[in-house]
């Protein structure tokens, strides 16, 4: 075989003649991006993404078809190469409808799988499961237990009846794992030599020290607390999340070589300086640990506490002392936590006075019913104006009447005071759940938002203090929900360890193809509801911190993860025109336009086919016709309403089908599935 | 006598052949004699009929009606005066004394369904010439001599291709000759096939040789059903007389034609789409290499030229490379065919040198804008091509003139345009046009077309938004680049010189939603003017909305959101009432 010398990308290759510049980049590992072309049939030429520049030739050449020759100079990545597969993927995704990832998955703030490990438990899959999530989630038994899960509220199955409990099957999971004996741990990568002090012990600072001792760096953990686990174990109440759940997680952090010192406070014990001196980088995760106030007269008084505070206290075993009727005022899950607490500490009345609504409350629905169910009573459109005192310890609370008026920018109807409407009642102590902040305390030296948090660059993580990073509560827009501390904390683990590695680069987000669909498009699924999780009784419950919740038996799991619409791409994994779009930061909304709006899913033989996620490459149809020799597919249409459909739009044609797959292993999209 | 009535496409669809049959009718025992020809090329006087006394055109009348037929007999039976008011003028004579005929020099004269009027005018002459005296590579040489390029547009060394052809391996190799003319307001080819087919024939039949083809194919576009049956009756009359088949003229050299009629798809027209359309495949390019010189009808070597270019290799033969060469530019030898069409006073086919400018041929030979308007612009090449501005009307016709100015040769395509035209919404139709014409192969095309097409109908709407523009110079120039096949490279061409010489209008479009020719109707509102309107009735009448009301005598008035912006009302007021924003 004759051979020719090629310059590819500045690299001098030898090739044999009579070889495409496609096939000799792939055989040096050069990558060319092509979604037409496969070696088992002839090059096509439609999709164009395998251009590359060659010297001394104006036009762009396709190189799954350009042979090359003795001397070409060939350029595979230039600006002009990138600019034209760009606008070709934009093009094709201005015309692709689709769900990359399902609804749950993409609203999850951490980016979980949740499709993945639903459908894993559907199947049985316990240990796959937990492994999916662990990918995103090191505390997946905790986290299904209080996460207000987003994923449920994006479901789609509430177009049918009613969501997925992906949450509680998410802490099934876990629980089975942690039960077994044989719990999931993740390979840890080589001792990289580097290590990263990490400041907090929550769920943003356990998420972070995971994630970078599983890439072998050495991680230190430092927190100011008695015991690691921040506001999953101080902030929420023992019945929502037994202690020894939380132990157990911690645990299988500590086992990968996580070094955990605990009652360090930066400021007092040490100093942020000392730690970023013994560190190659620093996460500070320390939370937000303050009680908002209100700002009316009375808050000094003695019996006035903060959610947090309080729940703090409980936790701590430390005696709180909040006599026997007690107001909580907010209506969020602190709220929540803070009033079925009060109930278990043997309180006689318990209040929760909130200025809106019902309909209006931030915390979980069923958190407010469960606390209705064990004695609490609801003080709505009621806005505290005094607390009034009597020695210096409460005595009553003065509310104003409230109604609501107009929606406010949020949506939500803002309360508005009615004139001259009051009311008093009588109290021993009150409890102010009405937000949280952070304590700067020992963080000083670091750049501040104008909310007075850590600043934080949204994409690097990055502080004002070089090697230093910061996620979770205590950056940027304040206090939210753990799950969004996680997913910051795990991009934020990316970005440090390629921080360590010398590299520079940021989070992005992802590009996904989404699409609308509506419970007319959902009309055939069966009804089949939801499963109840099995709880206590109210009765039984209110007097004491055990768990609320029993848990599901691996069959009410099961039945219930088989409910799942599998909403995402059974292709995601593999499919690569979603890998190429985010290689080359597509934005196709500039080019959005007319759509294929094919009948869904068509089945031929054993195949299903979507032509809404076509790219029409052919690939089906080449295969079938030059490989198998059968030719049972074809192109019908012109221009923009060309389809792929079988030869001549014959349903005769599948007859001579022979189910081997060829064509949906062919298929670079998501647009053939194997049934 | 000679009475010969001009039945091309054209001059029939004018009434050519009912002024035919009155004419017949009225023969009778008249010693004249009465027979057809093809397209002579003056569309804006048809139907055309010349009067011959042996070979000397006694008259050419124009614009003849069945009841004209009379006054030709009173002719031709010794009345001189007879045909006085319906003779051709001084002026519209000029249309032709200013051409230079060479693929056009048969048309309108000889009667394409006889043989022997083309061989009486040294027909078959050339290939006698080439199978007795010429070796391939000697035809070859003297079309190389005579710089004959490519007339289907892209301008190609003819003598390359036929000599790419010669020189690939194989004893199986085809001609193809691609009359799938499908450039919207091109009709060259469809003339040449219709008016003189045995010069197609006899130039395929030079170029089989030269490449040493035994079978040569005619692919036609259905919609040229005239044409189809000329060139079938003209392959048969040439197989008759031994022009064609085995063993042509003793010479040992054989070649056999055939017809195939194309479907209709305009993409069919790029070479490699022709092909699979021809092997019974969908019409859609291949890639490219290998080119067909090398692989291509039933991927063997094979050479595809278009109509005009095989007309011009009879007389390039006879008259040696070297007479066909001295005329034209440096880089552009000979002549062209151009469909002279649009806004035009004198349209029709129009065969000059190369050299001559878009002047030349709209205002000297064409006459200029109809109606007194204003020349705006100029489209060549069709939906391939791009528009010329007033400004650049004395680029020379030459390949790289033309090419320069972002527009193109092409096949002979020139559209005209007034004041009157949106540029717009000129872009809009051949976008259009490419986009439905799209095979769907490739991603550029099939989707960068449709989505370039919605911005201009968005634009031509009043719903264009700011960055459009940008929006469409980046689709364009990633279309151009990526494309598969010519047809999608050059689908932007209207849309980038529309943009590069009017881009005013496109902005005017977008940012102040008026359109300055006032044709969009979107963009226009139509009231009448009190001061001007005389309260006569007639808008009211013809309105088909019932959009104008007002009483006899006094000023009317338009309900704008009954209005349907047809333009009825301007078209019918005599005293220039309606306004039109």
């Amino acid at each position: 075989m004759e051979s020719i010398k090629v310059t590819i990308n500045g690299r001098e290759i030898i090739a044999e003649k009579g070889q495409t510049i496609l096939q000799i980049a792939e055989n040096n590992g050069i990558e060319i991006p092509t979604l037409c072309y496969i070696d088992e049939v002839k090059a096509y030429g439609a999709c164009g993404l395998c251009v590359v520049e060659a010297e001394n030739t104006p036009k762009l050449l396709r190189a799954c078809s350009s042979v090359a020759f003795d001397g070409m100079v060939v350029k595979t990545d230039t600006p002009r190469v990138r600019q034209a597969r760009k606008i070709a993927l934009e093009l094709l995704l201005s015309d692709h409808t689709g769900d990359c990832k399902g609804p749950c998955s993409l609203n999850c703030p951490a980016g979980t799988d949740c499709q993945g490990y639903v459908k894993l438990i559907a199947e049985g899959k316990f240990k796959e499961a937990v492994e999916l999530v662990k990918d995103r989630v090191p505390l997946p038994a905790s986290i299904g237990r209080v996460c207000p899960h987003p994923c449920e509220t994006a479901c789609r199955r509430q177009l049918v009846e009613e969501p997925i409990s992906i949450a509680f099957l998410k802490s099934f999971a876990a629980d089975k794992d942690l039960q077994s004996g044989d719990k999931f741990m993740p390979e840890v990568a080589e001792p990289s030599g580097k290590t990263v002090g990490i400041i907090g012990g929550g769920p943003a600072g356990l998420t972070a020290a995971y994630f970078l001792a599983v890439k072998g760096h050495k991680v230190t953990v430092y927190d100011a607390m008695p015991k690691m686990g921040g506001m999953l174990r101080y902030g929420i109440p023992q019945y929502r999340l037994p202690k020894e759940i939380l132990d157990m997680e911690i645990s299988s952090v500590a086992e990968l070589g996580v070094e955990m010192k605990n009652n360090v406070k930066v400021g007092t014990d040490i100093t942020l300086d000392e730690i970023r001196s013994k560190h190659d980088a620093v996460i500070v995760a320390v939370g937000a640990w303050t009680s908002s106030s209100m700002g009316v007269t009375g808050e000094e008084l003695d019996g006035v506490f903060g959610g947090i505070d309080f729940l703090r206290s409980v936790a701590l075993g430390q005696p709180v002392d909040i006599g026997k009727r007690v107001a909580v005022i907010g209506g969020g899950n602190t709220a929540m936590d803070a009033c079925r607490t009060t109930v278990r500490l043997n309180a006689d009345e318990v209040y929760v006075i909130y200025r809106r609504t019902r309909a209006e409350m931030p915390a979980e629905k069923v958190e407010i019913d469960e606390a209705e169910e064990e004695g609490v009573v609801y003080k709505f459109l009621c806005n505290p104006t005094e607390i009034i005192g009597d020695n210096g310890k409460v005595k009553a609370v003065k509310l104003q009447k409230m109604e609501l008026g107009e929606p406010d920018a949020g949506g939500r109807r803002r309360p508005v005071p009615v004139e001259g409407a009051f009311e008093t009642i009588e109290l021993d102590s009150v409890i102010m759940a009405i937000g949280q902040k952070i304590n700067i305390g020992g963080f000083e030296q670091l750049e501040l938002t104008n909310r007075g948090n850590i600043s934080a660059d949204t994409s690097t993580f990055r502080t004002s203090m070089d090697g230093v990073f910061a996620v979770g509560d205590a950056t940027n827009r304040g206090a939210s929900i753990a799950i969004e501390a996680i997913g910051e904390a795990q991009k934020a683990s990316e970005v440090v360890d390629g921080y360590l590695n010398g590299e520079n680069v940021g989070y992005k987000k992802p590009y996904f193809v989404e699409k609308t669909v509506t419970a007319e498009d959902l009309a055939d699924r069966e009804k089949c509801s939801r499963a109840k999780m099995p709880q206590r009784s109210p009765e039984e419950r209110k007097h004491d911190f055990i768990e609320v919740n029993l848990g599901f038996t691996a069959e009410q799991a099961m039945n219930e993860a088989k409910r799942c619409l599998q909403c995402g791409c059974h292709d995601f994994h593999e499919c690569k025109l979603i890998r190429y779009a985010n290689q080359y930061d597509v934005q196709p909304e500039r080019f959005f336009g007319e759509k294929h709006n094919c009948p869904k899913e068509q089945k031929l033989v054993s195949i299903e086919r979507d032509q809404n996620k076509c790219i029409l490459c052919n690939l089906c149809v080449r295969v079938c016709d030059e490989e198998v020799g059968k030719g049972i597919l074809g192109l019908v249409g012109r221009g923009f309403t060309t389809v792929i459909k079988p030869e001549f739009d014959s349903p005769d044609v599948a007859a001579y089908c022979k189910d081997c797959q060829k064509c949906v292993n062919a298929c670079p999209t998501g647009a053939l599935k194997s049934l | 006598m000679k009475i010969v009535v001009g039945e091309g496409s054209c001059g029939i669809a004018a009434g050519a052949a009912k002024v035919y049959s009155a004419i017949e009718a009225l023969l009778g025992s008249s010693e004249a004699m009465l027979t057809v020809t093809g397209c002579i090329g003056m569309c804006f006087l048809e139907p055309i009929v010349d009067i011959y006394d042996g070979d000397e055109l006694k008259k050419r009348l124009v614009k003849v009606q069945p009841d004209d037929a009379e006054k030709i007999i009173a002719y031709v039976n010794g009345d001189e005066k007879a045909v006085d008011g319906i003779e051709i003028s001084d002026d519209d004579k000029q249309f032709l004394e200013k051409q230079t005929r060479i693929a056009l020099r048969h048309c309108g004269l000889i009667n394409p369904e006889k043989i022997e009027e083309y061989t009486a005018q040294d027909g078959y002459k050339a290939l006698e010439k080439v199978l007795n005296t010429m070796t391939p590579e000697e035809v070859i040489e003297e079309i190389k001599v005579s710089g004959l390029a490519g007339r289907g547009g892209a301008g190609f060394p003819t003598w390359f291709k036929w000599n790419a052809a010669r020189q690939s391996q194989g004893e199986e190799k085809y001609l193809i000759c691609n009359a799938d003319e499908g450039d919207p307001g091109a009709f060259m080819d469809r003339a040449v096939i219709e008016s003189d087919p045995h010069n197609l024939i006899e130039g395929m039949l030079i170029g089989a040789y030269a490449i040493g083809a035994k079978e040569a194919v005619v692919y036609v576009r259905a919609e040229y059903p005239l044409a189809i049956e000329r060139l079938k009756e003209a392959i048969k009359q040439a197989e008759e007389k031994g022009f064609l088949g085995d063993n042509i003229m003793n010479s040992g050299f054989s070649c056999k034609m055939r017809i195939k009629a194309g479907a209709g798809a305009f993409v069919c027209g790029e070479e490699t789409a022709l092909i699979e359309s021809l092997q019974g495949e969908r019409g859609m390019p291949r890639l490219k290499p290998p080119f067909p010189a090398q692989s291509g009808y039933w991927y063997k070597p094979s050479n595809i030229n278009n109509v005009e270019t095989f007309a011009n290799v009879s007389w390039i033969i006879l008259n040696g490379g070297d007479a066909f060469a001295a005329m034209g530019t440096e880089g552009s030898k000979g002549t062209k065919v151009f469909a002279l069409t649009g806004k035009i006073q004198k349209g029709g086919l129009v065969e000059i040198p190369m050299g001559k400018t878009l002047r030349d041929v709209i205002f000297d030979i064409g006459g200029g804008i109809k109606n007194g308007k204003e020349f705006k612009a100029v489209q060549m090449g069709g939906p391939s091509g791009g528009c010329i501005p007033a400004e650049l009307l004395d680029t020379v016709i030459d390949y790289k003139a033309l090419g320069a100015t972002g527009a193109i040769m092409g096949s002979g395509g020139m559209v005209v345009m007034d004041e009157t035209t949106c540029m717009v919404s000129m872009a809009q139709f051949f976008l259009d046009f490419t986009a439905k014409e799209s095979c769907g192969k490739c991603i550029h095309c099939r989707i960068g077309t449709k989505r370039m097409l919605e911005i201009l109908n968005r634009i031509v709407k009043g719903e264009g938004k700011e960055g459009d523009i940008e929006l469409l110079e980046e689709l364009c120039y990633s279309i151009k680049d990526g494309a598969l096949c010519g047809l999608g490279q050059t689908a932007p061409n209207p849309v980038l010189t529309t943009i590069k010489y009017f881009r005013n209008e496109y902005e005017a479009h977008i940012k102040e939603k008026k359109c300055p020719a006032r044709s969009c109707p979107d963009l226009l509102s139509y009231s009448i003017d009190p001061d001007k309107c005389r309260g006569c009735t007639l808008c009211a009448k013809k309105c088909p909305a019932d959009a104008i009301s007002g009483e006899v005598k006094s000023a009317h008035s338009v309900d704008t959101s009954k209005c349907i912006k047809c333009g009825s009302c301007v078209s019918v007021c005599r005293f220039g009432a309606v306004n039109v924003d």
